[in-house]
């Protein structure tokens, strides 16, 4: 489904990302794990094209969406991304968020959008909350309409990047049980985290970065028990 | 103390007839000044370099120059270039729509670089077209923040059309000046003139504070 080969990405004279490749399976959920500045996000960020890669190609369903030619526009209808900060638009109600893309991206009718927006919203348990304005909910809670507004558009893949780590501890939870519920449907994930025991627990396969390379990708309890590089070793020393 | 107000009564209904005349060219004028400097601000942020430049360029002229001269270019430069006899209205309108434009594109580029990045990669990462993004995402937010300092600028422009007064176009300023030398006495006709600007922009700056309150409703 997601083929990167030798992604690299520099900015300025910092090199980021140093060769990556890897692939993804549909239905696989890979989370990324690694120290900041490993260049976890970036990866992430350029499966969608947010950032654009210096080299290498990246394929989706078969697809080279590095490709100069290829509409970025079109290809990102199929992803969903969910970020750290949530990034809801302010301006508008929970269940407006939720509502905009399939109005104005897949020109739904207002009636149809606000079906999917309440049908989403009562999945991420957000019913209550449709006509509250972001800044009147938490941090927990603006990030499961945050993944409901991604949903919305029926994207194949979501990305998910790192979506706890600006949360209070005690909403934590929520989102990563709406994020397993998403697991068990089926999609196709790829989740930065710091969220060790649930990276262990929903996770099919384990990719490990450190300073743009790709030190390690094995499934998750080979990596949590017993980690090939020291600098996994020594990170989840650290970590856990 | 000579001051007789009771003499510039047979002249109120005249010089009040200029509050139409300027409310209609300075409405006309923020208007216009605000769709264009719109289209400015979004020039000067498009990666696009000739737009940005063309932006800019524009901008400097327009700042860089007095008012009145712009409207004196306009209304008597025209007529010498092009045979057109342009209309006293129509060169107020240009010059104040234009020069008010160089301003608010500034006011609204501020505004659009003060939204969070985080908004436009949520709505690229959704697919929505740069068009409705702007429009529906950032503008709006735009607009929020900028409201104040938009407010003054067409605080500003309305007194400042009394410039017009110059060109012969009958507005407030130039009514309460004819007033004046029939009279041979200037200070009620121009006071009453004072008045009457001091009430405008006040309804104005009312206005604005209401529009402030409602947008932020999502507060």
């Amino acid at each position: 489904m997601i083929k990167a080969d030798n992604i690299t990405k520099v900015f300025g004279k910092n090199e980021v990302l140093k060769g990556i490749s890897t692939t993804v399976g549909k239905g696989e959920v890979v989370t990324i794990i690694g120290p900041s500045g490993s260049g976890k996000s970036t990866f992430l960020r350029c499966l969608n094209l947010l950032e654009e890669p210096t080299s290498g190609q990246i394929y989706i369903n078969d697809e080279e969406i590095t490709s100069p030619r290829v509409n970025k526009m079109e290809i990102r209808k199929n992803i969903g991304m969910v970020f750290q900060h949530f990034h809801l638009f302010p301006h508008m109600t929970a269940l407006e968020n939720v509502m905009y893309a399939p109005q104005k991206v897949k020109g739904l009718s207002k009636k149809e959008a606000e079906q999917i927006g309440k049908n989403l919203l009562a999945r991420v348990g957000m019913t209550d909350k449709e006509k509250a304005y972001p800044n009147r909910l938490s941090g927990g809670q603006k990030q499961r309409v945050a993944i409901a507004r991604a949903l919305a558009m029926e994207p194949e893949i979501m990305l998910f990047d790192e979506p706890t780590s600006a949360l209070d501890p005690e909403m934590v939870k929520e989102v990563l049980d709406v994020m397993k519920g998403l697991t068990e449907t089926g999609m196709t994930m790829v989740i930065v985290t710091h969220e060790m025991n649930f990276a262990k627990e929903v996770a099919d396969k384990v990719l490990f970065l450190d300073d743009g390379v790709l030190l390690e990708e094995t499934e998750p309890n080979a990596f949590f028990t017993n980690p090939s590089t020291e600098r996994a070793q020594s990170f989840l020393e650290k970590v856990l | 103390m000579n001051l007789d107000f009771s003499q510039i009564v047979p002249y109120i209904p005249f010089i009040l007839e200029g509050i139409g005349a300027t409310l209609k060219f300075v409405s006309v004028s923020i208007l216009a000044g605000f769709i264009l400097g719109t289209i400015l601000a979004i020039f000067k942020i498009t990666e696009f370099w000739p737009l940005k430049t063309i932006a800019d360029i524009y901008t400097s002229i327009f700042r860089g120059t007095p008012l009145i001269l712009q409207l004196m270019i306009i209304y008597l430069a025209i007529p010498q270039l092009t045979g057109y006899d342009i209309s006293a209205f129509l060169s107020a309108v240009l010059a104040f729509g234009l020069n008010s434009a160089a301003y608010v594109s500034e006011i609204i580029r501020a505004g659009i670089m003060a939204v969070d990045k985080g908004q436009t990669e949520a709505a690229k990462a959704l697919g929505v077209p740069y068009r409705s993004m702007m429009l529906n995402i950032i503008l709006p937010q735009a607009f929020k923040n900028i409201l104040p300092a938009l407010m003054n600028e067409f605080i500003t422009l309305t007194k400042e059309s009394a410039l017009v007064s110059t060109i012969g176009y009958l507005d407030l300023m130039r009514r309460a000046q004819i007033a004046g030398a029939d009279l041979y006495r200037n200070f009620e006709p121009l006071f009453f003139a004072g008045v009457i600007y001091w009430v405008m922009v006040t309804i104005l700056t009312l206005a604005g504070r209401y529009v402030e309150r409602r947008m932020r409703q999502s507060d």
